[in-house]
C-alpha cells in the first residue's frame, strides 16, 4: 500500500515507469472485476482500459490518508461499472455467446487432475452465468466479497454505504445466487 | 435463545464469515438442525460461498497493459536511424549476449577447424561446400581410424600386463614373505611355521632325518655326557671332506 501511494506520488511528478508500475500491478485484479460483473471478455478488457483512463485523470484526487489506493481503485471501477450497466441496460443480451463459453483458465488450474479441471471450468462457467442474473447491487457485493476477499470495512468504502447494508447485500446476494444456480440445476455436491 | 426463520436469514452471512457469537451460533445452529425451510438453505448457500471461493483469478489480456498505456502516456514514440542503432548496440551490450556471441563464434571455429580448414593457409576454396564435404569426410576417417588403432594397442598392452602378472605371481608370492634381515641358513629355522603345505612337508622331514640321526648318533642329542674328542674330529673331518 506505501508502495502504491509511493507510485502514485512519483506519477503525480510525471514519472511515466511509476505509472506503467501501477498498471502493471493493478490491471489483472480490475479486469478480473470487470469480466465478474459483465460476463465477457471483450467488455471486461474495454472497461478495465476506461478505469485506467479514470484513474490516471483522476489521481491528483486521490488521497493516501482517506484509504489504500487498492480501495479508491476498485471504488472507480465499481462506479464506471455502475454507470456501464445503467447505460447498457435496453440493449443488453443476457445469453451471449462468450457467456455461454467456459474460460480457459491456465495458471491457477494447472497442477489439478484432468477431471478436476473439466469440473472446475463447468463450475466457473455455471457461477459466472447465475452472476449476470443477479442485480448490480447485489453482484457487486458479492464480487468484492467473495471474488475479490475484501473486507466489510473495504467494502463499505467502496460502495459508499453503511455496514450493515453491505451484509445485508452480500446475505442477500448469496441467497439469490444459490437459488439461481439451483434453477439451473446445479445441486451442492 | 431462541432463534427464527427470518433471523437465519439475515444474518446468515455473518454466520458463514465466523462473526456471530458462541451463544448465537449455537442458537443459529439448533435452529437450522431442526428447521425444514433453513437447513437447505444454508447448504445452498454454504455450497454457493465454497464455490465462489474456488474460482481462480484470470490471466489478463497480454495487450491490455500495452492498450492502457498507449491511452495514458500516448503511443510509444518509434526511433529511427541512428538513433535506432546506437538503441540497438545499447541492446546487446549486456553480459548475457556477449556470452552467447563467444559461444556461437566458438563453435564455428570448432566446426571449421573439423571440418579440415587449413588457418596458416587458408584458402577460398577450402570454403566450397565440396571442399568441406570432402576434408569432414576425411577428417571422419582418420578420427576413426585412429580411434580403432588407440583401442587396439590398448587391447595388446593390457594383454602382456596380464600374462607377466600371471607370470610374476605364481614363483615369487613366498619367497617375498621371507624378511631380509634374518636370512636363514640351510638346515636351520627361524621358529615361525611354514608358510605353504610344500614348506610344511619338507621341515617334517628334516625333523625325521633329524630323529634318525639323533638315534644313531646319541651323543648328538646330550644323551651320553662323554664323548669321544677323537670319535668327534674324525666325525667332523669326513663332513667335511664329504662336502
Amino acid at each position: 500500500m506505501e508502495q502504491d501511494a509511493q507510485l502514485v506520488q512519483q506519477c503525480l511528478q510525471g514519472d511515466g515507469s511509476a505509472w506503467e508500475e501501477l498498471v502493471r500491478r493493478h490491471s489483472r485484479r480490475i479486469y478480473n472485476i470487470c469480466y465478474r460483473f459483465t460476463g465477457n471478455r471483450t467488455e471486461a478488457e474495454d472497461l478495465s482500459q476506461d478505469v485506467f483512463l479514470r484513474v490516471y485523470r483522476t489521481l491528483g484526487s486521490y488521497r493516501s490518508a482517506h484509504g489504500g489506493f487498492a480501495t479508491w481503485m476498485t471504488s472507480v471501477t465499481r462506479n464506471l461499472l455502475i454507470d456501464h450497466y445503467r447505460r447498457t441496460k435496453r440493449d443488453r443480451v443476457t445469453d451471449s455467446l462468450d457467456d455461454a463459453m467456459p474460460v480457459v483458465e491456465t495458471k491457477e488450474s494447472s497442477g489439478r487432475r484432468p477431471d478436476e479441471q473439466a469440473l472446475l471450468v463447468e463450475l466457473s462457467s455455471q457461477v459466472q452465468a447465475a452472476l449476470t442474473h443477479l442485480s448490480p447491487e447485489l453482484r457487486e457485493a458479492v464480487i468484492l466479497r467473495d471474488l475479490q476477499q475484501l473486507e466489510y470495512s473495504e467494502i463499505q468504502a467502496v460502495l459508499a454505504v453503511p455496514e450493515g447494508t453491505v451484509k445485508s447485500r452480500i446475505n442477500r446476494g448469496r441467497i439469490e445466487l444459490a437459488r439461481i444456480l439451483q434453477q439451473m440445476g446445479v445441486r451442492p455436491s | 435463545m431462541t432463534w427464527t426463520c427470518e433471523q437465519t436469514e439475515l444474518r446468515l452471512t455473518e454466520y458463514l464469515d465466523g462473526l456471530l457469537s458462541a451463544d448465537e451460533q449455537h442458537s443459529f445452529d439448533v435452529h437450522v438442525n431442526s428447521c425444514e425451510r433453513c437447513s437447505p438453505v444454508v447448504r445452498d448457500v454454504t455450497h454457493v460461498v465454497r464455490n465462489l471461493h474456488l474460482l481462480p483469478e484470470l490471466e489478463a489480456p497480454p495487450r491490455l497493459v500495452y492498450n492502457i498505456l498507449d491511452r495514458t502516456l500516448g503511443p510509444r514514440e518509434t526511433v529511427t536511424g541512428w538513433a535506432a542503432v546506437l538503441a540497438f548496440l545499447r541492446g546487446i551490450a549486456s553480459p548475457k549476449f556477449a556470452y552467447g556471441s563467444l559461444s556461437v563464434a566458438a563453435t564455428f571455429l570448432m566446426l571449421i577447424t573439423a571440418s579440415g580448414f587449413n588457418w596458416k593457409k587458408p584458402k577460398l576454396a577450402d570454403l566450397a561446400p565440396a571442399s568441406i564435404y570432402r576434408n569432414t569426410n576425411r577428417q571422419v576417417h582418420l578420427a576413426y581410424a585412429r580411434g580403432t588403432k588407440y583401442v587396439s594397442d590398448l587391447r595388446v598392452v593390457y594383454e602382456i600386463q596380464s600374462r607377466l602378472r600371471q607370470d610374476n605371481e605364481l614363483p615369487t608370492g613366498n619367497e617375498n614373505t621371507v624378511p631380509e634381515s634374518s636370512p636363514k641358513q640351510p638346515g636351520t629355522t627361524d621358529g615361525a611355521p611354514p608358510a605353504t603345505p610344500r614348506q610344511q612337508n619338507r621341515a617334517n622331514d628334516s625333523h625325521s632325518h633329524l630323529q634318525v640321526l639323533a638315534e644313531e648318533l646319541p651323543f648328538l642329542s646330550g644323551k651320553l655326557d662323554f664323548v669321544p674328542s677323537a670319535l668327534l674330529g674324525v666325525w667332523a673331518s669326513g663332513k667335511l671332506s664329504s662336502k
